[in-house]
């Protein structure tokens, strides 16, 4: 199975996010100076270096690109490393003209949303370079040629061209360069054309010939294929677009400059077109059953396991403690309070995580200023939705203690506060444990879903090795297998624990 | 004003007009009811008469409507009054014991001396043992209020409002929610009880146990306080139809 962007229902909530920038951006598509100005100017800095000294004396650049967008940039399995045409290119510029970057995985739409808040300096992912995005973004000269090809399974051997699909059906992704080419010959050569969502689809619908071929970018499917997605090529690539490095618009031309330069003398030395045989031309497919498969990612998904472990943990004891304040804010007596308590359970209950992940993430650093941490961004995100679920375990667990327990404390003359501490909390605390048990359960398989923004866990680590491998049902067994051992084991230990301490 | 300055003769329980309503469904229309040190009474009457609002009013669970409460010397009905020091010198016994689950027995005896900083741990340990000797229940001391019979559960109740060695206290009831073959046993500790010059309030269905331990006995219909006397002159020759009615109901 084929997954260049593997995004999980990401388009409806990148769509959210873009509109919510583009109202915290303001101005900035009317600032934009007239686009085709745009990149003769980088050219003409393109050209500077051979007066000025290449050379930016290791200076530090935060580089943000997409999460997988194979072969431009996506996890090696074995290393976990970023790897790809846009990754070997960047690092070898970097080198080349005395840099460092600090590559930040963020995913296509959350990349372009850090550049143009500044929390990136520039962005490389496999970005085409558009009359629309130059207005926001100033862009190198282009170093990658795509393009459009179709492609038809392998088994196929009726179609040789254009001319045998006539009252077949095709497919391409919605929105893609590849539906507007097979649009444009559908009409010339008579077929119809189904725009999917996902790429893994397109492929599938391939497979299984339900649509006779598609119509996608030149090297996502000259990779794919020579991975061995079960795809092969009959016609040439319709030459398109072009992609370009990009900086926010005005900002970082000493950063795009030094691009142009390096990029220039990659392509003298031949070390370009080395790059580019190396993914687009590649030998060998991954091999090997799913326990091999599973041996070869554990680095990388060792790595997610932790980090959703650690994000998990801190999060929750967070929101076990908002749990308390608002869940006896809840029972409290003063109305004030109890709404409100109500107010926060309604808007965290009611407001999917993703929403707020984004907005941590991307729409608090542009209000304030600050650049934002992505582990506590997660961390706010989980917290404050868990928090207002565990708020209505406490009051429900306070509530369900007998009044009379009250009662009995109050008349031995404790005051409400130590009659809550001694008598009632621990009860109803023993009452909430398996809810608060199964509230933990949910958090941590809710932190899977910080993978929108980039944080780098399980599940994350596992789509990166699949976008890379095609290996999709297999790398979510092994995850599936991973969270059901961990989660497990922590209800284990957490019945084990309310025992001891429930007696 | 403190506990100590009570003396013998004046009343450790004043009630005056009391009255109490829930929403639009007034309880109690208008109670007056005074206790002298030592005595005890029992409040005896039908269901829904108000019996036991008057006994919750007399530590605040309820809070009156209108009417003056004093109690061991405090005004229960100024707002300034500290409540939690009211409470420590009235003891309460509720008819479903409420027994704290999440501690041992001797931990629930010991918990509010050592809350209120009345005794040190061990000084506490060791008067709960004493208490727990004198219900019978000192072998159970460690033992969980959930393994308890019902009986048992409800002399650890009475032990534990004991420990704050209070100057009142009150029953709420506290044989109803019991077996028959278990009544016993409680009503010998609370016979015990009253022997020694404790001021007790009794909310009792036990008109036997009434007539035989207590000074005085009180009669309450619809809210108000019907008849009240000796236990021989209540029992023997009830004045009010209404309480002729209901000694021939439960007699």
């Amino acid at each position: 199975m084929h997954l260049s962007r593997p995004r999980i229902g990401l388009r409806a909530v990148a769509g959210v996010a873009a509109a919510a920038l583009a109202m915290l951006l303001g101005g900035t598509a009317a600032q934009a100076a007239p686009a085709p100005a745009s990149q003769p100017a980088a050219v003409v800095q393109a050209k500077l270096p051979a007066v000025a000294p290449a050379d930016l004396g290791g200076k530090k650049f935060t580089i943000a690109t997409d999460t997988t967008f194979a072969p431009f940039e996506f996890r090696d399995t074995s290393s976990g490393d970023l790897v790809g045409i846009d990754m070997d290119i960047l690092r070898a510029i970097a080198k080349d003209q005395n840099f460092q970057v600090d590559i930040q995985s963020l995913g296509f739409q959350a990349a372009l949303s850090a550049v143009t808040s500044g929390q990136a300096d520039g962005v490389i992912a496999g970005m085409s370079i558009t009359d629309e995005r130059k207005k926001i973004f100033d862009f190198s000269d282009p170093y990658f040629e795509s393009g459009v090809q179709m492609a038809i399974a392998a088994s196929n051997d009726t179609i040789k061209g254009y001319e045998d699909l006539k009252g077949q059906t095709v497919v391409a992704k919605s929105g893609s360069e590849g539906l507007a080419e097979a649009q444009k010959l559908a009409a010339q050569y008579g077929f119809t054309v189904k725009a999917l969502d996902q790429s893994a689809t397109m492929y599938e619908s391939v497979k299984n010939q339900s649509a006779v071929a598609v119509f996608d970018d030149y090297p996502v499917l000259a990779y794919g294929i020579a991975q061995g997605n079960g795809l092969k090529v009959v016609t040439d690539k319709i030459p398109g677009g072009q992609y370009g490095f990009a900086v926010a618009k005005g900002k970082n031309a000493e950063l795009l400059a030094a691009f142009n330069d390096g990029l220039a003398n990659l392509k003298a030395s031949g070390e370009y077109q080395r790059i580019l045989d190396q993914y687009l031309n590649p030998q060998a497919a991954s091999s090997g059953n799913i326990f091999q498969l599973a041996a070869d990612s554990w680095p990388a998904l060792s790595k997610g396991l932790w980090n959703t472990i650690v994000i998990t943990l801190v999060a929750f004891v967070i929101a076990l403690a908002l749990g308390l304040i608002f869940g006896f804010m809840k029972v409290s007596t003063s109305r004030v309070l109890r709404g409100i308590a109500t107010v926060y359970v309604a808007i965290f209950r009611g407001t999917p995580i993703l929403v707020w992940a984004f907005l941590f993430y991307f729409g608090l650093p542009q209000i304030t200023g600050v650049k934002g941490d992505i582990f506590w961004a997660g961390v706010a995100t989980l917290a404050l939705n868990s928090g207002a679920y565990l708020t209505e375990i406490v009051r429900g667990g306070l509530q369900s203690v007998d009044p009379g327990q009250m009662e009995a404390s109050r008349s031995l003359g404790l005051g409400w506060g130590k009659s809550m501490q001694r008598v009632v909390v621990p009860q109803a605390v023993k009452i909430s444990t398996p809810s608060i048990i199964n509230q933990l359960v949910i958090t941590l398989k809710d932190s899977s879903l910080l993978l929108t923004i980039g944080f780098a866990e399980l599940l994350y680590q596992a789509q990166q090795i699949y976008a890379a491998n095609f290996r999709t049902t297999e790398m979510l067994i092994i995850v599936g297998v991973i969270y059901f051992i961990v989660i497990t084991l922590l209800t284990w230990l957490a019945n084990y624990v309310d025992k001891k301490v429930n007696k | 004003m403190s506990a100590q300055t009570v003396t013998e003769t004046a009343p450790v329980i004043d009630v005056v007009g009391l009255r109490k309503s829930f929403g639009s469904n007034e309880v109690l229309k208008g109670i007056d009811l005074s206790v002298t040190a030592g005595e005890v009474i029992s409040l005896i009457g039908p269901s829904g008469s108000g019996k036991s609002t008057i006994l919750r009013c007399l530590n605040r669970l309820e809070d009156p409507t209108s009417g003056t409460v004093r109690v061991a010397g405090f005004d229960l009905t100024d707002p300034k009054v500290d409540i939690n020091e009211v409470r420590r010198h009235v003891g309460m016994v509720f008819q479903h014991f409420n027994l704290f689950p999440n501690m041992s027995v001797i931990e629930n005896v010991m918990l509010a001396p050592v809350e209120t900083k009345k005794r040190s741990k061990d000084e506490a340990r060791k008067q709960a043992l004493g208490l727990l000797e004198r219900v019978g229940l000192a072998e159970k001391a460690d033992a969980r209020p959930s393994q308890l019979s019902g009986g048992q559960k409800q002399r650890v109740a009475i032990a534990r409002a004991l420990a704050m060695e209070p100057g009142i206290m009150l029953f709420d009831e506290a044989t109803s929610a019991l077996d028959p073959e278990m009544v016993g046993e409680v009503l010998e500790v609370i016979r015990e009880l009253a022997q020694t010059g404790i001021t007790m309030v009794l909310v009792t269905h036990e008109m036997g146990f009434a007539r035989e331990v207590c000074d005085r006995v009180v009669f309450m219909a619809d809210g108000v306080v019907c008849e009240e006397g000796a236990p021989e002159q209540l029992f023997g020759n009830p004045q009010t139809p209404r309480l002729q009615e209901f000694l021939s109901k439960v007699l």
